[in-house]
């Protein structure tokens, strides 16, 4: 069975492909939980109504299921907390042109 | 959301639909830019000249308008969270509407104004009603109307009202049974299609796309919709008053109004940049924060023009065009194709092998400094051009339109090595 570590790992290889962070570093993702049937990744995007969820969605279905093959994957979005700038990584506020 | 993903979704038409807009759009803008250079001296020469119009229909039809039909294409169902209504209607479209340009320009150039003339105009037309037909009836499926779906609706209504002006022009060059004011008409032909058209798109895709590009939100929209309002009550308003007499004062208030309108707008994107995370400018930010600044700067020349009477400095119109046209929507579009093609192109090809193979970033889908040098160039070549056109300096036209050329052939560059990776 993956470890959460492992698990965060891959995802940190879904990357914002315009500001080249990805979702890990830029706090999107909440929870990680793994049983012996299941992992669920529960997670949140900027901003709410994103055309572009099922699309972000299928990319970290993706790379959950290369790691772990014969497991269901579900992906919890939620919208509470909502997310905030404060949660990215401090390399991610760098790259993004924040001061620390 | 990872904002940058949201200009395709579920609802997003084949890439291939705005690609062949957009590269006949990129053609066109090299194109534009050879025919000024090398017409540079009877242009630097302020006399009338039909190549002027016919130079002036590669930049509306062949460059600007052709840009924002493909990027309306893949816009709206994704904005508005609708599927087009037609991509067989989208595809017809192009082809006449390719004709119709082709055959106006060519027209204008040897200032044909038979026949010919009018069967361009005839062209553009239907296409420009089937872009409508289409965009209206995808349009009528949307539950939510947002302020973009708001502004998008009324630059068709502009385009239709455009389009029918240039008609009636082409038939009273042809044979004047027609009776109108045709220099009134031109005007009017102008500003709506400038303001009503274009600026109307720009708005209204740029309250969409800029907060996705800088990461912006929790900003009101107050500014926006108080834009929408004032410049179509402006833009309605002179084009009603056109056709009675003695309608000075009106054309004081009506003026001023879209003046307020396009101020509104400003301030509405000012708020959009203020709040935003992504600090840091990119390449196509920083064209695209120039183009906003030149559309203040031509507001100001704009206003001046309108309110205090210029007849003595000839060449202001052609400074006023030049400034629109290069300064505020070029410098926008190539902006916002640093954004977008790159985009397209990459979840075209990558998007299914995020996370599971090393993926390209965007910024790496083309050469970077070369885009950046590009900048340079177009800024040094918009106040060159319009410095020299001021002073009547035929040499300084010359290197700025060769400057502005360069440039033109780097972006087709960069393009080219978007669409190849």
């Amino acid at each position: 069975m993956a470890k959460k570590e492992e698990i965060l790992e891959v995802l940190k290889g879904v990357i914002d492909p315009e500001i080249g962070i990805n979702i890990v570093d830029l706090g999107l993702v909440y929870e990680v939980e793994s049983n012996d049937e299941t992992n669920v990744i529960t997670m949140t995007l900027t901003t709410p109504g994103c055309p572009m969820h099922s699309s972000i969605s299928a990319w970290v279905e993706n790379v959950v299921r290369h790691l772990e093959p014969g497991k269901k994957v579900i992906i919890n979005l939620v919208w509470e907390p909502q997310w905030t700038p404060d949660l990215m990584s401090l390399e991610a506020r760098q790259e993004l042109g924040h001061r620390g | 959301m990872i904002q940058s993903e949201s200009i395709v979704s579920a609802y997003t038409p084949p890439f291939k639909i705005a690609a062949k807009y957009f590269i006949a759009a990129i053609v066109s803008f090299v194109l534009l830019n050879f025919l000024l250079l090398f017409n540079y001296s009877e242009i630097a020469g302020h006399h009338f000249n039909p190549k002027i119009l016919s130079i002036n229909h590669v930049a509306t039809l062949g460059w600007i308008t052709m840009i924002i039909f493909g990027a309306m294409f893949q816009l709206v169902p994704v904005v508005l969270e609708t599927k087009l209504f037609s991509e067989k209607l989208a595809e017809i479209q192009f082809w006449i509407y390719l004709s119709g340009v082709i055959g106006l320009v060519y027209c204008f150039w040897v200032f044909d104004t038979g026949i010919s003339m009018t069967i361009s105009a005839v062209l553009l037309n239907l296409s420009m009603f089937i872009f409508s037909f289409n965009i209206i009836i995808t349009m009528k499926s949307v539950k939510k109307w947002n302020i973009t779906a708001w502004y998008l609706a009324a630059a068709i209504f502009y385009l239709i009202v455009t389009a029918i002006a240039g008609l009636l022009l082409a038939i009273n060059l042809w044979t004047p049974y027609v009776k109108l004011d045709h220099l009134q008409y031109l005007n009017l032909h102008a500003h709506i299609a400038f303001i009503g058209w274009v600026s109307m798109v720009i708005m209204g895709v740029s309250f969409k796309l800029i907060p996705m590009f800088t990461l912006s939100h929790g900003f009101s929209l107050l500014y926006a919709k108080s834009a929408f309002w004032v410049l179509n009550i402006g833009l309605l308003g002179i084009s009603t008053i056109m056709h009675y007499k003695e309608t000075t004062f009106l054309y004081y208030i009506f003026t001023g109004l879209i003046v307020f309108g396009i101020i509104f707008f400003l301030l509405q994107i000012h708020i959009i940049f203020k709040n935003r995370i992504r600090k840091k400018f990119d390449i196509g930010i920083r064209f695209s924060v120039v183009a906003y600044l030149m559309l203040g700067l031509t507001t100001i020349l704009g206003t001046f023009i309108a309110f205090v009477d210029y007849q003595n400095i000839t060449n202001l119109t052609l400074i006023y065009g030049y400034m629109i046209i290069f300064g505020y929507i070029s410098m926008l579009i190539v902006g916002q194709m640093y954004k977008i093609v790159p985009f397209l192109v990459w979840y075209h090809k990558y998007s299914s092998k995020v996370g599971l193979e090393p993926v390209p970033m965007l910024k790496d889908m083309f050469i970077e400094k070369f885009a950046l040098i590009e900048f340079y160039l177009m800024i040094t070549a918009v106040f060159g051009s319009l410095y020299s056109l001021a002073f009547r300096i035929e040499t300084g036209v010359l290197i700025s339109f060769s400057i502005m050329f360069l440039s033109s052939i780097i972006f087709l560059f960069n393009m080219i090595t978007i669409f190849r990776k």
